[in-house]
């Protein structure tokens, strides 16, 4: 029988699927009678598997609030009080009047309403009015550190509870629930032998359920954010960064997939 | 319906995969980022003076990949080298919660070997799943070129594993 020939582009379509399908038997006969090359074009087909393998995770990431277009004209609308379309003409008559200039979108206009970031004022503003509150910093204090646990379970719908955080040199004093755009929000606080006082801060994410961990700072206040399957997280005091770094690794090895 | 909100309705959708393509291209979650949101502020201004004729997947793809070369040229001019194994895990790839075999690590690794433009055409046909026309588009190089690219790309990306494997026997998992 006489073979018919077969191009490298033919095989490189193979593998992708786009050959036409009247040349796939042509193909097929012509690999069945070269097992080399047949093996070869078996490894193209594992490498893109592979590779789709190992990037496919980024796709299911959330989309970060600074990306999302839905997102930030929801926000340029509400602040407006704009309908949707009508922000929509807004948003891209200050993009074109930003020209080089550019994205006017990028959020430096309006603070930060969802993900970490959003996560990261709402900590540090909780740190601001309630971790030096002379009179009752916590609503519930140490002592009932199980009641605590499991009224922030309740409230935030899973598994809570307040991290060890000794080997940072620190205690525990108590904790208090938030509230929040984005519904309830955990708060512990805890204190170093020199009376400076740190809050961990928790809460259910619906943007950014899944973040790196990164450094943040709001005027003296500073802390370290990250998200981890669903829920967010944030260490907030006014020690030095790299102190918090510390407890803020502490706080994510102990409460990962809590 | 406006013009923007025809562009956000048409645009959203594929900013997870723009996205992936900055990350796998940069290796580098923020700077990918950043990438990307330059992207979708060029397409906003420019969005009346796009091509009609190409699709607006290979049209993104084209403004992503551009940015991304001049980046890459960028870091090499500064002899930064974002390989993947300085890159703090986090800051490349998945969720932290994902578990990633050892082919993954592998196979990321190896593609970041790969000249940038073999490593395009292969993301861009294998991952995004681009027809070879729109590859052709994105990356601005005939059709027959596309697929010589592609072929070089896959061979050399095999020999690499191939020989990999050879160079580091202990890395592999013995059962």
């Amino acid at each position: 029988m006489s073979e018919e020939p077969v191009t490298e582009a033919e095989l490189q379509a193979h593998v992708d699927g786009h050959l036409l399908p009247a040349r796939e038997p042509v193909v097929l006969a012509w690999l069945a009678a070269h097992p080399e090359e047949a093996r070869r074009i078996a490894a193209y087909r594992a490498q893109a598997d592979a590779l789709r393998q190992a990037l496919e995770g980024i796709v299911d990431e959330p989309v970060p609030a600074a990306l999302d277009l839905r997102l930030q004209l929801q926000h340029l609308g509400r602040r407006a009080g704009l309908r949707p379309a009508a922000a929509a003409a807004c948003a891209a008559g200050l993009l074109l009047a930003g020209g080089a200039g550019g994205w006017a979108l990028r959020g430096k206009a309006l603070p930060p309403q969802t993900g970490t970031a959003a996560l990261a004022r709402e900590a540090a503003s909780s740190y601001a009015v309630y971790a030096n509150d002379a009179t009752r910093p916590v609503e519930l204090a140490a002592a009932e550190r199980g009641a605590l646990d499991s009224w922030f379970s309740r409230r935030l719908a899973r598994p809570i509870r307040a991290p060890n955080l000794q080997a940072a040199g620190l205690t525990l004093i108590g904790g208090r629930l938030v509230a929040t755009e984005h519904g309830a929000a955990a708060l512990y606080l805890y204190q170093d032998q020199v009376g400076r006082r740190l809050v961990v801060y928790l809460r259910p994410m619906q943007v950014e359920r899944t973040d790196h961990m990164q450094p943040r700072r709001d005027g003296a206040i500073g802390g370290w954010t990250w998200a981890d399957d669903g829920l967010g997280f944030g260490v907030f005091g006014t020690a030095p960064v790299d102190s918090l770094h510390g407890a803020a690794n502490i706080v994510r090895s102990q409460l990962k997939s809590v | 319906m406006s013009v923007s909100a025809q562009m956000i309705a048409e645009v959203q959708p594929l900013i997870p995969a723009l996205r992936r393509y900055a990350r796998a291209m940069l290796r580098n979650r923020d700077d990918a980022d950043d990438l990307v949101q330059d992207v979708l502020e060029r397409a906003l201004a420019n969005w009346q003076g796009r091509r009609k004729a190409a699709s607006l997947r290979s049209w993104l793809f084209a403004i992503l990949h551009n940015l991304a070369v001049d980046r890459l040229r960028h870091r090499a001019r500064r002899g930064i080298d974002a390989t993947i194994e300085s890159v703090p895990e986090a800051r490349l790839a998945c969720p932290p919660e994902q578990e990633h075999g050892l082919g993954q690590q592998d196979v990321l690794a190896h593609l970041a070997k790969l000249p940038n433009d073999q490593r395009a055409v292969l993301l861009l046909v294998s991952v995004e799943d681009l027809s070879y026309a729109e590859a052709a588009v994105v990356l601005d190089i005939p059709m027959g070129t596309v697929m010589s690219r592609l072929s070089r790309a896959r061979e050399r990306l095999r020999r690499q594993m191939r020989d990999g494997v050879r160079a580091h026997p202990t890395l592999r998992v013995v059962r």
